[in-house]
């Protein structure tokens, strides 16, 4: 069989070549990607490490763990590689919140807190600092020089590197054993072996040293990567879809996505899926070729499973050859333009230098390296299912070749016969068009073929593009929401004390810098929503707030039962100017955000709450509908305030009507309602004239700038700094590095997608030739009949093409449903429920589309003139 | 006299250098209107060379061809191709039809490529009637026997009332009723149309039948023997 298969390969040679060559383009595409996305994971998890700290787990653990957790201890279950410990000393508040830590050296080293000048204090007055909090506290001194904190003297004899997101932690200084503080317990910070599961080994450690799952707190940004947590088991995820009231096809979607990398794995699925259609179908079209040659063996006594055998050998050989070519290849081409394009699934390098100004916390710089790493699993993988794919493949092409007749098999396509018996000549019907109609469509398994194949490349650029498109809308807002409009500098009040903030004669200064273009500002206070028990949603969500114990402590809750039918729900109330209010248009999910409509009248605009899976509700209200919101009468209050649970006299209490229903607040605060793992808390918001009249507040809580074009940069954050100096804890964050590396991340995004879709294209093009190919010339026979009665060559072209432009026409109709009908639903599905866009406004650009459906056509064409050409230079007695 | 076809010292070699092969040498031959006349040779005599080269399906080596009076070496590959479909009829072994159109389009097909030429569906149909398949004409050629394919040829080749009829082997598939039957409709149609038609067999009893026979042999044209009078004579076809 082998000997066979080896002969059919050898006079075959163009099919032959075609199998092989569609084997290695698509081992390529599927290895090239996955080492790629794998490549990403890799780095993402390495920078994470950068950014949150090399560790897996901290625990408030007891005196036999402290004392005999060492790194490198190998245990039953778990293998610690590295333990710290940290405890905090002291606090003071004035004038930032700081923390004064004893560390080890291990801890030091697993969070990059390594000292950069100078040595670690040992005294009891010595301090350890870094740049960003000797910046914010106008310490211009070096080592050896005095510090005053908290009204204490302390020598500085170290300088440690800044931490990563500095702007999210408290700051901190590090002193030594002898530091005249308060004993407190010390944390166990620990990182277990990579190699094993993590949630594993934590599970073993907690048994081993009788440790609660409660006191342990995992480094999420690095522990999901690693399997921090274990995961729920399919069965129970889909039994919970199924069974609960709160199942359905999303929550399935969304577990396999966080706990069993749905995006990684199906991707590399439907990769695979795609290479074995296109295998499959170069293959069927090399093997009807060769029908009426099986149908001969056949009758010559060769059983089917013969047949069967030397077709898979024939594919098996080819694969063995082609696969490891294809994945050599593959992963070769991208290692080359890794380092240009490393970071295009990576959500951002975090960059290994320290920040240009040292006063200034600078989120999210670029410039970190990013290493190619080979996914050797998906590649072991996805051969091993194509291995068994392509035995699959080879019975079902015996299975279909045995449900012809030997006769049929030999005696070729007779499809045609079973239409209706018209004689076209009567109807004045063109046989030209007639005859190259009939030769399209008498296959239909062909011509669904071809047109698959043609509209594939085509969907998946379609695809590509609207991700990519409204991929750019959600990273502009995402930026505008996280960040406020995208602006490039934003000073902040380093506080949870609502009257901390920064004066309007500061701002009025800010604005007037002539670096600066755009300077929004925005007013802050921390306010209650006053809804009907009933309208409450999502109870649960808000059970889980209220156990946050910093919210329970702080406000008694976040979601308080007020024994009159009522619920106060803690929410954060805004006060836009005209130019943040506006941008807020594109947020907008029901009614208007009309800056004029807010400082007239009694409205506002309310912050939409969203579920886990995308989708918005405000309470059941819509614009139109009054809402009561309770805020402090003083932001100079007392902290029992804020609980709202205080004598009515403390509040204002007043009545408002939605304007409008947004998806997200711009500019958000992070002191109050969106701390620890929180974010996008309950906004309600208002205009700048709103906040001033109703409850009185003049000064801003934040203020975000962006620098006209060519200004200098370092200059105007330096002018910022000089502003801002006398406004007690206030702090400015740059967020040039953090635009621009996101900026560069979706431009490399897009053209990483737009180049694997232009491969997918190219991959389908090769089939289309491939497929064109084969039709017209399966036709040769009957072309050289037409010839010899007397069509021209140029009818016989204008017949061809025709032939190829309707084809491409077909494929458009094909695409433009495929993509309105199923396609886009799913993308938009996708979007909006599995990684949650905030929005879903940007269409397909008209051109791409005319673009792709002009391609098709051009395609279509040049297919099937290559052959033509081939046709009409053959002699005609020979092929009739 | 006036010729149809008129061969010219006609010479065909395939192959290069010291694979060369002399397929016709120095043929010389006419064909008159109204004249049934057939080529017989054994096996790569170069009779079917010599029947392509007639119908402008291949070019000569050497020498010149004229249909008509016109020498058909002189046109570009566009006017042959018009020249042909409007004067030449071919009927070849195989039946050569189109398998994806039924009996009346297959014969229809060849008036269809002349733009804004008129399909006279009464002609069609005469001579489906004629050769005896209009009941079939809703048939496909894989629907039919061999000789009914062929009649299907035939009335195809007739359709555009050719100058002249080539037949390549006409009854070279078909039983010995058939070919019978099958001679007998083109012996009928040289008759009732006046057509011309030259027919290569190797099937000498068939050729007897036929106004006159040309011997080929090696390349050459051996003989030519008239078998009956001229047409408009008493025993013409």
């Amino acid at each position: 069989m082998l000997k066979l298969a080896c002969q059919y390969m050898r006079y075959y040679k163009s099919q032959t070549f075609a199998i092989l060559a569609s084997m290695i383009l698509t081992a390529a595409l599927l290895s090239g990607v996955s080492s790629l996305m794998y490549s990403s994971q890799r780095n993402d998890l390495e920078n994470n490490k950068f950014v949150y700290g090399n560790w897996h787990y901290y625990l408030d653990a007891g005196e036999e763990a402290l004392s005999s957790v060492r790194a490198g201890q190998q245990e039953e279950g778990f293998t610690v590689e590295q333990c710290g410990r940290l405890t905090v000393r002291d606090m003071v508040s004035e004038p930032y919140k700081i923390y004064f830590v004893d560390a080890d050296e291990s801890f030091r080293k697993m969070t990059h807190r390594e000292l950069v000048e100078g040595i670690y204090p040992s005294g009891a007055d010595e301090i350890a600092v870094d740049r960003y909090t000797l910046g914010n506290l106008g310490f211009s001194g070096g080592v050896g020089d005095v510090l005053c904190l908290g009204g204490k003297e302390y020598t500085l004899t170290g300088i440690v590197k800044s931490a990563w997101a500095a702007g999210s932690d408290e700051m901190v200084v590090f002193v030594g054993e002898r530091f005249q503080g308060q004993e407190s317990h010390p944390l166990l910070y620990l990182r277990f072996d990579e190699g094993e599961k993590l949630y594993k080994q934590l599970e073993a450690f907690c048994r081993q040293y009788g440790i609660s799952w409660d006191s342990v707190t995992a480094n999420d940004e690095v522990t999901r990567y690693l399997d921090g947590e274990r995961p729920d088991s399919i069965y129970d995820i889909v039994k919970f879809a199924l069974t609960d009231e709160r199942g359905n096809f999303t929550y399935i979607i969304l577990k396999l996505q966080s706990e069993y990398h749905l995006a990684f794995y199906g991707m590399i699925l439907l990769l695979g899926i795609f290479s074995l259609f296109i295998i499959y179908s170069i293959f069927q079209i090399s093997v009807s070729r060769r029908a009426a040659e099986y149908g001969m063996m056949q009758t010559l006594g060769i059983s089917g499973a013969a047949i069967g055998g030397t077709l898979i050998l024939e594919l098996w050989t080819l694969f063995l050859a082609g696969y490891p070519t294809g994945c050599l290849l593959g992963n070769g081409v991208l290692q080359l333009f890794y380092r240009k394009f490393g970071n295009v699934f990576s959500a951002g390098t975090a960059g290994k230098g320290q920040s240009v100004l040292p006063g200034a916390d600078q989120i999210l710089g670029s410039g970190g390296t990013s290493d190619f790493y080979v996914a050797f699993g998906p590649m072991a993988a996805g051969f091993f299912f194509l291995f068994a794919a392509l035995a699959f493949v080879g019975w079902l092409t015996v299975h279909s070749m045995q449900k012809k007749s030997i006769r049929q098999a030999m005696g070729g396509d007779a499809s045609f016969l079973k239409g209706r018996r018209r004689i076209y000549s009567r109807r004045n019907r063109s046989l030209v068009s007639v005859t190259a109609g009939k030769f399209m469509f008498s296959n239909k398994k062909r011509v669904i073929g071809i047109l698959l194949s043609l509209s594939i490349g085509g969907c998946i650029f379609l695809c590509t593009t609207y991700m990519t498109e409204n991929l750019k809308v959600h990273a502009e807002m995402s930026m505008k929401s996280d960040d406020g409009l995208g602006s490039e500098y934003r000073v902040s009040v380093k506080s949870d004390t609502l009257s901390d903030t920064i004066p309007e004669a500061v701002v009025d200064e800010i604005r007037k810098m002539p670096e600066l273009g755009q300077v929004y500002g925005t007013k802050y206070v921390l306010g209650e929503l006053i809804i009907r028990e009933q309208e409450l949603e999502w109870d649960e969500y808000f059970d889980e707030r209220n156990k946050d114990s910093l919210f329970l402590e702080r406000y008694g809750g976040i979601c308080v039962d007020r024994g009159d039918g009522t619920c106060g729900i803690k929410y954060d109330v805004y006060g836009y100017d005209e130019g943040m209010l506006e941008q807020l248009g594109g947020f907008v999910l029901e009614g208007e955000a009309d800056p004029e409509g807010l400082t007239q009248g009694d409205q506002v605009i309310a912050v939409a709450n969203m579920d886990g899976q995308g989708n918005y509700n405000f309470y059941g209200k819509h614009p139109g509908d009054t809402i009561t919101l309770r805020v402090p009468k003083q932001l100079d209050c007392l902290e029992e305030v804020l609980k709202f649970q205080s004598p009515e006299e403390n509040y204002i209490v007043k009545e408002f009507e939605i304007g409008a229903i947004v998806s997200r607040a711009l500019a958000q605060e992070d002191a109050y309602l969106n701390v620890n793992s929180w974010s996008n808390a309950e906004s309600i918001i208002m205009s700048n004239e709103q906040m001033r009249g109703v409850y009185g507040i003049r000064d801003y809580s934040f203020v975000n700038a962006s620098a006209i074009d060519g200004a200098d940069r370092e200059q105007a954050a330096g002018e910022m700094l000089e502003r801002i100096r006398d406004v007690p804890r206030a702090v400015l964050k740059d967020y040039t590095s953090a635009i621009e590396n996101q900026k560069k991340y979706l431009k490399q995004q897009q053209f990483f997608f737009s180049a694997i879709a232009v491969v997918l294209l190219i991959i389908s093009l090769f089939h289309i030739m491939n497929s064109m190919n084969y039709s017209i010339l399966s036709r040769r026979r009957e072309y050289g009949i037409i010839r010899a009665m007397g069509i021209t060559d140029t009818g016989f072209y204008r017949m061809i093409l025709g032939t190829g432009i309707m084809y491409g026409v077909l494929a458009d109709v094909f695409i433009f449903l495929i993509y309105h009908i199923v396609l886009r639903r799913f993308m938009d599905y996708y979007m909006s429920h599995v990684v949650q866009f905030l929005h879903l406004t940007s269409g397909i650009p008209g051109g791409i589309m005319a673009g792709i459906m002009i391609l098709n056509i051009l395609i279509a064409a040049a297919a099937v003139v290559i052959p033509a050409r081939k046709i009409g230079k053959s002699d005609i007695v020979s092929v009739i | 006299m006036k010729y149809i076809l008129e061969l010219r010292h006609v010479q065909k070699i395939y192959g290069e250098k010291e694979n060369q092969v002399e397929a016709l040498k120095n043929i010389d031959m006419q064909v008159k209107e109204g004249e049934f006349a057939a080529i017989v040779g054994t096996s790569g005599s170069g009779k079917s060379t010599l029947l392509n080269l007639a119908g402008g399906l291949d070019t000569p080596t050497g020498g010149r061809i004229y249909i008509k009076g016109r020498e058909i070496g002189s046109l570009t590959r566009k006017e042959l191709t018009i020249f042909r479909r409007r004067n030449i009829g071919f009927v070849f072994q195989n039946y050569s039809l189109m398998p994806v159109l039924n009996v009346y389009d297959n014969v229809a097909l060849p008036v269809t490529f002349d733009r804004g030429s008129h399909i006279s569906h009464k002609y069609i149909e005469e001579l489906l009637r004629e050769l005896g398949i209009w009941e079939k004409r809703k048939k496909y050629p894989s629907e039919l026997s061999g000789g009914q394919q062929q009649r299907v040829a035939i009335a195809r080749a007739l359709v555009n009332k050719p100058a002249i009829l080539l037949a390549d082997e006409p009854t070279g598939n078909l039983d010995s009723g058939t070919t019978v039957e099958v001679i007998g409709l083109l012996k009928a149609s040289c008759r009732k149309y006046n057509q011309t038609i030259l027919m290569v067999t190797h099937n000498e009893a068939i050729a007897q039948t036929c106004d006159r026979i040309i011997h080929i042999e090696d390349g050459r044209v051996t003989a030519g023997a008239r078998l009956f009078q001229e047409k408009g004579g008493d025993g013409a076809c």
